[in-house]
């Protein structure tokens, strides 16, 4: 069997069409893990009666379970709670009217949602204990110490976790064809079953997940080159 | 006028500071010193509640606190008429020298960002670091860093300013130049309570001497009486010791 290059290039521009929803699969959930993760990171570290171990179990079950697992729950579950809850409320709508990216967003956003709530936790943990007191000291309150010294520099210090965070979840993106979403995954494989050329078609899905992973390398290494001026001299 | 009355402090068994007196009053400058473990930064860090004092009462102008009952007001209200110059300076690092002293001024006290600024300047001004402004504190000398410090804890113009040990994680070539900026701004009448390691410094710019041992104060009075006539025997062994130590250094 031959590799049929021109068919990569084809399969590529056509697989490119599926590029919006990937992305959307990828960045809707990276901004709202990373408010769950603030705020579960808060919840955990100050240790707020009785939700921070609500907290703890979420993200010890999150992070303890596959994404494909949280996809059909969420999939197969929220329909039902839905459901439930239409009949009794007489809201008049079924849960099939809601569009499936719903559900891949919330899979998404939980999960993400758990691993980074660990990547900024430990962030804030590997900010310098003397600059809270010092915080402290020129009277500051708990909140105005954790949002204008910590965070900024906790999120500095969690920067490379969270981009591979960004390219966790662009991988994972990929799974949501499986409530057949058709992202870039899920559209290699259309693109193929015309003609069978698999190989052809998954390798140009490839080439696409790398470009992106490459690109977020590179705005995560030009985005703490400028963020940490403070951290080097030179810059007077 | 500062007071402190009876001040207490306990970490599990360990008994830090038995009863802690001191009144300070505007515009002194009060040195304590003490053998290491004496309780002398456990005793100022309860000052501004860092450390929660089991016991006592600590008056800073008109904020009076209890402190077995201190609330999050009271540790809030007593902060805000105190600053603090840290041993390892403990500058934000992710703001600049100028934001950095500007923090509390916007942040704390709610000061217009151009007032600010104008005051932080001059803060800046009086411990020589004008052309640091923009700088960030990984871009100074040990030495210009505490200065800064300094400068952040004078520009709130608190009732008192407490310093702990400011130059003994210093390069010895730099310590003069902190300790030059501390002794002018004492001469501004400046409430200061410092706790230092260094004998000359500590006798030249305080009027009043507290020497701490075990949590308590054994002794206390002006300078030139406790360095030259001290009454109790601790005192005099620990002056004793650090005689030797300078006759050594020669
Ligand atoms: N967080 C803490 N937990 C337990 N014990 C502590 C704690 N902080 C201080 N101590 C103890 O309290 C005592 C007084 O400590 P402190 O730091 O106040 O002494 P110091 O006079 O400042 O000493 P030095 O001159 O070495 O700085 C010491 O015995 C120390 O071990
Ligand atoms: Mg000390």
């Amino acid at each position: 069997m031959q590799l049929d290059i021109s068919f990569i290039m084809t399969a590529f521009l056509e697989i490119l069409q599926a590029l919006p929803l990937t992305l959307a699969i990828t960045f809707v959930p990276l901004v709202i893990g990373f408010g769950i993760g603030i705020g579960i990171a808060l919840i955990r570290l100050y240790e707020v009666r009785y939700i921070h171990r609500v907290a703890g179990f979420y993200v010890s079950f999150l992070r303890g379970t596959p994404l494909i697992l949280h996809i059909y729950i969420v999939y197969l579950g929220i329909p039902m709670i839905f459901d439930r809850l239409s009949a009794h409320f007489g809201w008049g709508m079924n849960s099939s009217s809601i569009p499936l990216i719903i559900f891949i967003f919330i899979a998404f956003s939980l999960n993400a949602g758990a691993y980074m709530s660990e990547i900024i936790r430990s962030g804030i943990l590997a900010v310098n204990k003397g600059e809270i007191e010092a915080a402290y000291s020129i009277g500051m309150t708990t909140r105005q110490a954790m949002w204008r010294i910590v965070l900024p520099q906790a999120l500095l210090i969690s920067l490379p976790n969270l981009c591979n965070m960004f390219i966790g979840l662009l991988h994972g993106s990929s799974l949501a064809f499986s409530i057949s979403l058709l992202e870039i995954n899920g559209k290699a494989s259309i693109v193929a079953s015309t003609n069978w050329k698999f190989v052809e078609s998954y390798i140009a899905a490839a080439i696409i997940y790398w470009g992106l992973t490459l690109i977020a390398e590179q705005i995560t290494g030009l985005l703490e080159k400028r963020l940490r001026t403070f951290a080097k001299g030179g810059v007077a | 006028m500062i007071q402190l009355r009876n001040i207490r402090k306990t970490y599990g068994k360990h008994s830090v500071l038995n009863g802690i007196n001191i009144t300070v009053e505007k515009g002194d400058v009060i040195a304590i010193l003490g053998p290491s473990g004496s309780g002398k930064t456990t005793l100022l860090r309860c000052i501004n509640f860092l450390e929660h004092p089991n016991e006592g009462e600590i008056t800073i102008g008109e904020v009076a606190v209890d402190c077995k009952h201190a609330s999050k007001k009271d540790v809030l209200a007593l902060r805000r008429k105190t600053a603090m110059v840290f041993q390892h300076y403990n500058l934000f690092k992710h703001k600049t020298v100028l934001q950095n002293v500007m923090e509390g001024l916007t942040v704390v006290q709610k000061m217009p960002a151009e007032e600010a600024r104008e005051i932080s300047l001059l803060m800046l001004a009086k411990v020589g670091l004008t052309h640091k402004a923009d700088s960030y504190p990984s871009q100074l000398s040990g030495g210009q860093q505490q200065r800064v410090g300094i400068a952040r804890a004078l520009a709130l113009n608190p009732e008192v300013i407490l310093f702990d040990e400011p130059t003994s994680s210093l390069d010895p070539e730099l310590v003069g130049e902190v300790l030059t900026v501390i002794q002018n701004i004492a001469q501004e009448g400046v409430t200061m309570i410092v706790v230092t390691h260094e004998m000359g410094f500590a006798r030249d710019i305080s009027n009043h001497i507290v020497f701490m041992e075990e949590g308590r104060i054994i002794e206390e009075g002006k300078p030139q009486d406790i360095f030259n006539a001290p009454k109790e025997e601790r005192t005099k062994q620990f002056f004793k010791r650090f005689t030797n130590e300078w006759s050594y250094s020669i």
